[in-house]
C-alpha cells in the first residue's frame, strides 16, 4: 500500500500553510483555528469530572458526550440560536425491548421582523423561540449579534450581519441617521466596546473560499504589456548613448 | 414578608451576574432536549469519546422547553402605559406582550444596566432638582385625583371627648386607616387655630412637595363601625319608607 508523506486527515490543515492560504491575514487564520465547542443546546451537560455513582455511591469519572446535531443549509440563512436537527433513533413505547425507530427532532421556526439599531434596518429573519430569548437576555438584537461567538451564532447570515455592524462601527460613517448627528454619536458610543480596526472587521465571518477570493483580488495586478518595459529600456539606452557621445563645441572666433 | 424580600433581591443579583457572564447559558424555551439510552464508554482524558456503536444514536426524549412554565419578562417603561405604570417603572409582562407591543412600539426598553442607571438618575433629579423642573409623577397625579374626591373623618373616643387636641399624627393615622393613604406629617397642614371641638374643618395635603390638595376633615365622636353600618341601614330604610308614604 502506498504511503503518503502526510496522512490524508492532515491535508486540510496543511493546506493552510502554503500558497495563498498562508498569505491570509493572521487574525483571520487565528479565527479559523478557534475550535471551542458550542454551548450545549439539545442536551444537558453534567458539568463535573467526577461524581458519586447513583447505584453504588462510589466515586467515578464521568464525561460529557455531546450529541451530534445536523445543521441544515437553511439554518445558515436564519438565526436558529444554536438549534438544529437531532437525527437519531428512539425506542417505540419508550421501551428498550421494543422496536428501534428512526426519529428526527426539528426546531419550531418563526418568522420575525427584527430591527438593527446600528444598520438602521429591519430584517425578516427565521428565528426560534430560543433566539428571541437570547436576544432579550442580551438586551437587544445588536448586542446579541455582536456578543455571541461564531460557534454559538452558527449562521452565515448572522456573521454577515456582524461584519456589517463591525464595519460601520469601525468606520463611524455618516450614512447612519445623516440628519441626526447626536443620535448617531449615541449609538456609536453605546456599542463602543465591540469596536475593532476596520481592516480586521472586513474579514470577520468570511468563509475560507470568500477569504481566499478576497485575498486574490487584493493581490491581483493587471499584467503589464511587455512593450512598456522595452520602450523604457530603449529610451534609457538612447539617453545613455547621447550622453556618451562627445559634444562638439565650435570654437567661436 | 420581610424574610422574603431580601431573598428575592439575592435572586435578582444572581440573575444579573449570570446574564453578564454568558447569556447563552440562560434558560431557553422551545428546545428539545434528549439523552442517550446507552452509555458511551469512557475515553481517555483529553481524547474525544468513541461513538462508534449504532446504539449511541438512540436517544430518549427528555423535555421540550416549549411546554415549560412560561415566565415573564422584565422591562423598563418609557411612557405611561394604562394598567401597567408610568415612565421609569420596572414591569414584569408576558413575553409576547413585551416583544410585540411594548418594545415594538417603543413604550419600553430593556432593563440593561445603562438604562436602569439612566432612569434612576432621572428619578433622582425629579425628587431633588429645582422646583420648576420637577414634574408630578403618574402615581402622584393619581393620588391627587383620589384626594380631591376624598374626605376624612376623625372619631374621638368617649374618654377623650371632654378635652382633646387634634394633632397631625392623629390625622395621618386616620388617613391611613380610613383611606389607605400614607401621609407623612410634614406633608400635612392643619388650620392655624388648634382643633379642640367637634365640627368640619379643612386640611391640606402636599403630594411629592408639588401639588397641594384641600381635603375636608370632619371631627366627631367615635362610633363603632358595625353600629355605624346599622345606623346607615336604618336611615336608608326610613328614607324609602318616607318616600312610599309620600306616594
Amino acid at each position: 500500500m502506498p504511503l503518503h508523506k502526510y496522512p490524508p486527515r492532515l491535508w486540510e490543515a496543511l493546506k493552510l500553510q502554503k500558497g495563498i492560504y498562508a498569505r491570509l491575514p493572521q487574525h483571520y487564520l487565528k479565527s479559523l483555528q478557534d475550535t471551542s465547542p458550542p454551548t450545549p443546546v439539545h442536551w444537558k451537560p453534567l458539568g463535573v469530572k467526577y461524581r458519586a455513582n447513583p447505584k453504588t455511591g462510589h466515586r467515578e469519572r464521568v464525561q460529557d458526550v455531546p450529541i451530534p446535531i445536523y445543521y441544515p443549509p437553511e439554518s445558515q440563512d436564519g438565526l436558529w440560536g444554536g438549534e438544529g436537527w437531532v437525527c437519531g433513533y428512539r425506542y417505540a413505547n419508550n421501551d428498550k425491548l421494543s422496536a428501534r425507530v428512526k426519529k428526527v427532532w426539528k426546531p419550531q421556526l418563526f418568522k420575525r421582523e427584527l430591527y438593527s439599531e446600528i444598520l438602521d434596518q429591519k430584517f425578516n429573519i427565521t428565528v426560534t423561540a430560543r433566539t428571541l430569548d437570547l436576544i432579550d437576555a442580551a438586551y437587544g438584537f445588536d448586542f446579541y449579534i455582536l456578543k455571541t461567538p461564531k460557534q454559538d451564532l452558527n449562521s452565515k447570515f448572522g456573521m454577515d450581519l456582524k461584519r456589517a455592524m463591525l464595519l460601520r462601527l469601525a468606520r463611524r460613517d455618516t450614512q447612519l441617521y445623516p440628519d441626526d448627528p447626536t443620535r448617531r454619536e449615541k449609538i456609536y458610543n453605546k456599542y463602543k466596546q465591540f469596536e475593532v480596526p476596520a481592516d480586521e472587521a472586513e474579514w470577520v465571518g468570511l468563509s475560507l473560499e470568500e477569504a481566499v477570493e478576497k485575498q486574490r483580488l487584493l493581490e491581483h495586478k493587471d499584467p503589464e504589456p511587455l512593450y512598456k518595459s522595452c520602450v523604457e529600456n530603449l529610451v534609457k539606452e538612447l539617453a545613455m548613448q547621447k550622453l556618451a557621445e562627445p559634444q562638439v563645441v565650435e570654437k567661436k572666433d | 414578608m420581610f424574610a422574603r424580600a431580601p431573598a428575592r433581591f439575592v435572586l435578582h443579583s444572581v440573575c444579573a451576574s449570570v446574564r453578564t457572564q454568558n447569556f447563552s447559558h440562560s434558560a431557553c424555551r422551545n428546545t428539545v432536549v434528549v439523552e442517550r439510552w446507552w452509555q458511551v464508554p469512557l475515553s481517555k482524558e483529553g481524547s474525544p469519546p468513541r461513538l462508534y456503536s449504532r446504539r449511541h444514536r438512540v436517544y430518549r426524549f427528555v423535555e421540550d422547553t416549549k411546554h415549560n412554565m412560561k415566565d415573564k419578562m422584565e422591562l423598563l417603561l418609557t411612557q405611561t402605559v394604562p394598567k401597567l405604570g408610568g415612565r421609569g417603572d420596572t414591569v414584569f409582562v408576558k413575553k409576547s406582550v413585551g416583544r410585540n407591543k411594548l418594545l415594538a412600539e417603543g413604550l419600553a426598553v430593556y432593563p440593561s444596566p445603562e438604562n436602569k442607571e439612566m432612569f434612576t438618575e432621572e428619578r433622582r433629579l425629579l425628587r431633588e432638582g429645582k422646583k420648576e423642573d420637577r414634574i408630578q409623577t403618574r402615581t402622584g397625579q393619581l393620588t391627587v385625583e383620589f384626594l380631591k374626591k376624598a374626605a376624612v373623618e376623625v372619631g374621638i373616643p368617649p374618654d377623650a371627648q371632654q378635652q382633646f387636641l387634634l394633632t397631625e399624627e392623629i390625622v395621618c393615622r386616620n388617613f391611613l386607616r380610613k383611606l389607605g393613604v400614607v401621609v407623612p406629617p410634614h406633608a400635612l397642614t392643619l388650620p392655624d387655630e388648634p382643633i379642640t371641638r367637634f365640627g368640619d374643618f379643612w386640611c391640606e395635603v402636599t403630594v411629592n412637595g408639588l401639588d397641594t390638595v384641600r381635603v375636608p376633615l370632619s371631627v366627631g365622636p367615635y362610633v363603632d363601625p358595625k353600629k355605624k353600618q346599622l345606623m346607615n341601614l336604618d336611615a336608608a330604610a326610613m328614607e324609602t319608607k318616607a318616600e312610599t308614604d309620600v306616594e
